[in-house]
């Protein structure tokens, strides 16, 4: 569901082809003719944002014909009540209105996810770039705990992150309300674990996400921003409005290996190291915990991040010293040893990679989550269901801005494409500039043709782009990246987020095209 | 030309999580392939993973500190540039407290480099204002 695989994980998309080949019925969810359709059993192309309804009606079915697994629901699951209640309006036909699929898709849909003897839910942006991102991500797990997908090989929930160490970061600590090892900050016990280990009273109030930072550089309550390895200006929605706040700073401080959009701005810029020039660890989107090596010696007046912060922390009167990121990683072993405690260097020399939580060295790591599911124990919490409604996109299309635009990623950049501008030699690169993607029927009805240069225009920027002209998108829907600064398509995005997870509508807006005379 | 050297590494773009092995010569990576050892690619990559690595040999890498001084940023020294950044850090903490500051961590960096990122800030700097790109 909302997962361009084949462009966004080549890799894994292999590893599910190559299923598919073998006899996985894959089901692709996507308003977009991506290329996993190719390889699909089914497609459903639904209306941008309309994944509630459509889970939604699927639950509704698998409740009327009986498919749900009873004795999970009783053992491991509380509200169900509510859920069955929540869904009675959604039936197949109500579903279809709102989706734009046939009621029958939705049927077969229900009965193959719940009738297969184990099935999985793999999701990326698509369900999670909408004002109502949480709730998907809620509905996802409900159809889950209702057929007792979890904790099996096979099934559960799988959601595909998007950067190498996406996952590690926020395992780590680096989120507002959590310490290395998933730790709960508020949680008195763990805090007092770290308050120990690093010798200080830590702070009890969880932090701002980044929305919430983005809110208060509004407000005039933030005044300084230290920002590593990442380029918000351009990657973040309404880029105009990103631009306004920054200037508001007193600091910004940015540390990266290119000056970045976000790096002109500063006030400072510090050179760091890169992939292929420092080790450590990452961790996969599956909780692999792997090895990366020192490829190459780097520049002899950069240092690698975790220097910089050791040698400011030093100057600024709380010494950190570490000789190197393997005595940095026993601490975190040491202090988070449920997660990592067994998931040594030497170790993972020889063994590769190790899932974690491995809390001793005779620990396999652990393949598969939640497996108690199936183990016939007294559950020691239960799961709750959350029933969810659907709620349409904040900014449908009307008279003014009648396309709905929907943004993604492409298969050879990478993000705001500091990096991938500098391929090898030689190599033949497909997609060199961006576009607007847009159905035969719209671009036959503006006169507008393949390789012309249109105006795209939304309640809050403008940019002038080549159209692409292509049947991957349907009438009414145009798809656009944002790896290019040269076209940056989130000066058109929406400035509305989900209120949880502070994720913005990046997959669905109102725009405007018109030729250029 | 020096010989080359092979050096096992993850790859660093999405979050597969890719084993890739390194071709270095005169302190350049000259090739990639997938690593038939990793378990998740078993020898395969993508056009990203095998061919995006110029970037780590780019001219416009930053190779120096830089800073601001009449409104163009300029190169500096690491002294100077930490001088300027902790005294400007107290300047703000003592003005507006700690939660007047944040922190944007890096996904791309290690997870080592990340442990130390948080305990900066929620040491130094006494705030739990840091995040990620997690939801972008």
């Amino acid at each position: 569901m909302g997962s361009n695989t084949t462009e966004a994980h080549p890799i894994i998309a292999n590893r599910m082809k190559k299923a598919a080949k073998a006899g996985l019925k894959i089901i692709v969810v996507d308003p977009r003719k991506i290329e996993m359709t190719k390889v699909a059993h089914r497609h459903l192309q639904i209306n941008v944002g309309t994944d509630i309804a459509l889970i939604n009606a699927i639950i509704r079915v698998i409740l009327k014909e009986g498919l749900y697994n009873q004795k999970f629901i009783e053992q491991f699951t509380i509200d169900f009540d509510k859920l069955t209640n929540q869904v009675e309006l959604y039936t197949p036909e109500y579903a279809a209105k709102i989706t734009g699929l046939a009621p029958e898709e939705i049927v077969a849909t229900a009965r193959e996810y719940a009738n297969a003897s184990a099935s999985m839910i793999a999701y990326t942006l698509g369900i999670t770039e909408h004002h109502c991102g949480v709730n998907n991500v809620f509905d996802i797990a409900n159809l889950a705990l209702l057929t007792g997908n979890i904790g099996k090989p096979g099934s559960g929930i799988m959601p595909l992150r998007g950067q190498n160490n996406v996952q590690g970061a926020g395992d780590m600590g680096c989120l507002p309300n959590q310490l290395a090892g998933a730790m709960s900050l508020t949680n008195d016990e763990y805090r007092a674990r770290y308050e120990k280990e690093w010798n200080i009273t830590l702070n009890p109030q969880a932090g701002d996400t980044q929305t919430r930072t983005f809110d208060r550089l509004e407000m005039g309550e933030l005044k300084g921003l230290y920002v590593i390895g990442e380029n918000p200006l351009l990657a973040d929605v309404d880029m105009n409005h990103t631009k306004t706040l920054f200037k508001k700073l007193d600091l910004l401080i940015v540390q990266d290996i290119f000056l970045t959009e976000t790096a002109k701005m500063a006030d400072v810029v510090l050179p760091a190291r890169s992939w292929g020039e420092v080790e450590g660890t990452y961790t996969n989107t599956d909780r692999r915990i792997q090895r990366v090596r020192k490829a190459v010696e780097p520049g002899p007046n950069t240092k690698e991040d975790w220097v910089i912060l050791c040698e400011l922390a030093t100057l600024m009167g709380y010494p950190m010293h570490y000789n190197n990121s393997e005595e940095i990683w026993d601490e975190v072993r040491k202090i988070a040893w449920e997660m990592y405690g067994g998931i040594s260097y030497e170790r993972l020399e020889k063994e590769y990679s190790i899932h974690y939580p491995c809390p001793d060295e005779n620990h396999p790591g652990t393949f598969i989550m939640h497996e108690r599911f199936h183990q016939n124990e007294a559950a020691s919490k239960k799961a709750p269901f959350v029933p969810v409604d659907y709620t349409p996109p904040m900014e449908p299309p009307d008279e003014e801005y009648p396309f709905t635009l929907t943004t993604g990623r492409r298969y050879e950049s990478y993000n705001t494409h500091t990096q991938t501008r500098h391929y090898a030699a030689g190599v033949k690169i497909r997609q060199t500039e961006e576009t607007v993607d847009i159905h035969p029927e719209d671009a036959k009805a503006l006169g507008i043709v393949d390789g012309e240069i249109v105006q795209v225009r939304s309640r809050r920027g403008e940019l002038q782009v080549k159209v692409k002209i292509t049947e991957q998108v349907v009438p009414g829907l145009v798809f656009m990246s944002f790896h290019w600064s040269e076209t940056p398509t989130n000066v058109l995005t929406l400035n509305e987020y989900d209120p949880i997870s502070g994720t913005a509508e990046y997959k669905a807006c109102a725009v405007a095209i018109e030729r250029i005379n | 030309m020096g010989e080359a050297n092979l050096v096992k590494t993850i790859c660093g773009y999405c979050g597969t999580g890719c084993g890739l092995v390194l071709e270095v010569q005169d302190n350049k990576i000259v090739k990639i392939r997938g690593d038939k050892e990793a378990p998740v690619n078993k020898g395969q990559t993508c056009v990203k993973g095998a061919f995006a690595y110029e970037y780590v040999h780019a001219k416009k890498r930053l190779t120096a500190p830089l800073i601001r001084r009449a409104g163009e940023l300029v190169e500096t020294t690491w002294e100077e540039a930490y001088q300027f950044i902790a005294s400007k850090l107290f300047d703000v903490k003592s003005k507006w407290g700690s939660n007047a500051i944040s922190m944007f961590a890096c996904a791309r960096s290690t997870n080592e480099s990340n442990y130390i990122t948080q305990k900066f800030m929620r040491t130094v700097i006494g705030s739990n204002n840091i995040d990620g790109c997690n939801r972008t």
